[in-house]
């Protein structure tokens, strides 16, 4: 296990029944850094999310800053905060209310500074949540995560249902004031062009197991898109093995994994594919026989 | 703000944005720059990558960490910057450039005085 690593995995397996949604996964998050896990809807994310939470039992070992989740899932929860995309807060209280129960049942939580982040929002400490719009609900539980001072804030699906403009600010306010050096962001989300910059690694989960886990550096180094025109370079391009092709508006897209890009250049305009095209590219299987476009 | 474009590392874009702002004198030598904390919330960018930004200022020598007090742009920056600028320009942009007008059969004397005509852009004096 590495030094500062916040949680490790090894041979994480979980099944429901006779069905295996977890077939063993692998990985370290470090520190300091802004992860995204990215999948289907039922690839496994949320059962991998409540794995590290603590919320559920799982084969293999899973040790979150030095500790079992499950076995230890109070202590943890002191350094551990999280947004899940089912959470409710328990509507008949008034925000003051939820303030102060939060701040009895949460040692590392700070009734002043979720106060602070209420500011230039129209929450008012005196209204019912049930009261509250969507909105203003996923504002006020930003509020009270970024309230609690964690080392691992888990986000899933944390803007789902808003609509954009709550959306970046809440990002916003994430990046501003709350990520620093010793914390560190596991996110999940389905828009993830929205976050893609944010991120400093990506994990991408199929069927239960991991399929991409790296740092978004070297997904910039390592994958190119190639866009092509004229079909005899294409037919040059399909044999530098692509990963994945696809026709669009009578051009050709090319994702390659590890060709060199001067290669590429010679054949069309390459680029870095973002990740949600590399999503696409990677989630299908691997294009051994190209479909016919 | 945060219209990236895939052609470039992220990075790469923001340091030419600190490069510009500098060149612009958006901010002038001696002066703050805006904090990793702030770039990367105006741009949704991961605060490391921003980090990578400043330190390739630092190595060219133009920007210096004061510590506690952020980034600032260093005396003598500009010029510095401005011939890092160009020799970039004529090592990497220009040959294509030129490549393209020969291509396209384009008059270089033309285009020129087109290009001063409408409007002219202050000319670089230092």
């Amino acid at each position: 296990m590495t030094e500062n690593a916040i949680i490790t995995a090894h041979g994480l397996r979980k099944s429901f029944g006779r069905k295996e949604v977890l077939h063993g996964l692998d990985f370290e998050i470090p520190a300091g850094r802004i992860y995204g896990l990215v999948g289907h809807n039922g690839a496994g994310k949320t059962t991998t999310l409540n794995a590290i939470l603590g919320l559920t039992d799982c084969e293999g070992t899973i040790r979150v800053l030095g500790e079992d989740p499950f076995a230890r899932r109070a202590q943890l929860m002191e350094n551990v905060a999280f947004i899940s995309d089912v959470a409710s807060l328990p509507r008949f209280l008034r925000v003051r209310e939820l303030f102060a129960l939060i701040s009895n049942i949460h040692p590392n939580f700070s009734q002043e500074k979720a106060r602070d982040f209420l500011t230039g929002t129209d929450i008012r400490m005196d209204a019912k949540i049930k009261h509250l719009s969507k909105g203003m609900i996923a504002q006020l539980h930003l509020a009270v995560v970024m309230a609690i001072d964690a080392k691992l804030l888990v986000l899933d699906e944390p803007t789902l249902g808003l609509d954009i403009s709550y959306r970046k600010r809440f990002y916003r306010r994430l990046l501003e004031d709350y990520m620093t050096e010793e914390r560190t962001l596991l996110i999940t989300t389905h828009q993830v062009d929205e976050i893609e910059f944010m991120l400093s690694d990506i994990m991408f989960i199929r069927d239960g197991e991991l399929i991409l886990h790296m740092q978004m550096e070297t997904v910039n180094e390592k994958f190119s898109q190639l866009v092509v025109t004229d079909p005899a370079k294409a037919e040059r391009a399909r044999g530098l093995r692509p990963v994945f092709e696809e026709t669009r508006f009578g051009q050709t897209v090319l994702i390659f994994d590890g060709v060199d890009r001067a290669e590429l250049t010679q054949l069309g305009q390459v680029s870095t594919p973002n990740v949600s095209d590399l999503f696409v590219a990677l989630m299908q299987r691997p294009t051994a026989n190209p479909s016919a476009a | 703000m945060d219209d990236f474009h895939t052609g470039q590392p992220i990075f790469v874009q923001i340091r030419q944005r600190l490069i510009e702002m500098i060149l612009q004198r958006a901010v002038g030598e001696g002066d703050a720059l805006p904090s990793v904390r702030q770039i990367s919330a105006d741009l949704s960018v991961n605060p490391l990558t921003v980090t990578k930004a400043f330190e390739a200022l630092v190595d060219l020598g133009v920007v210096e960490k004061r510590r506690g007090l952020g980034m600032f742009v260093k005396q003598g920056a500009r010029p510095l910057l401005l011939a890092h600028e160009r020799e970039k320009f004529l090592t990497e942009e220009w040959p294509r450039i030129a490549a393209q007008i020969a291509a396209l059969d384009l008059d270089v004397e033309q285009l020129l005085s087109e290009a001063r005509t409408p409007e002219t852009k202050g000319t670089q004096n230092d």
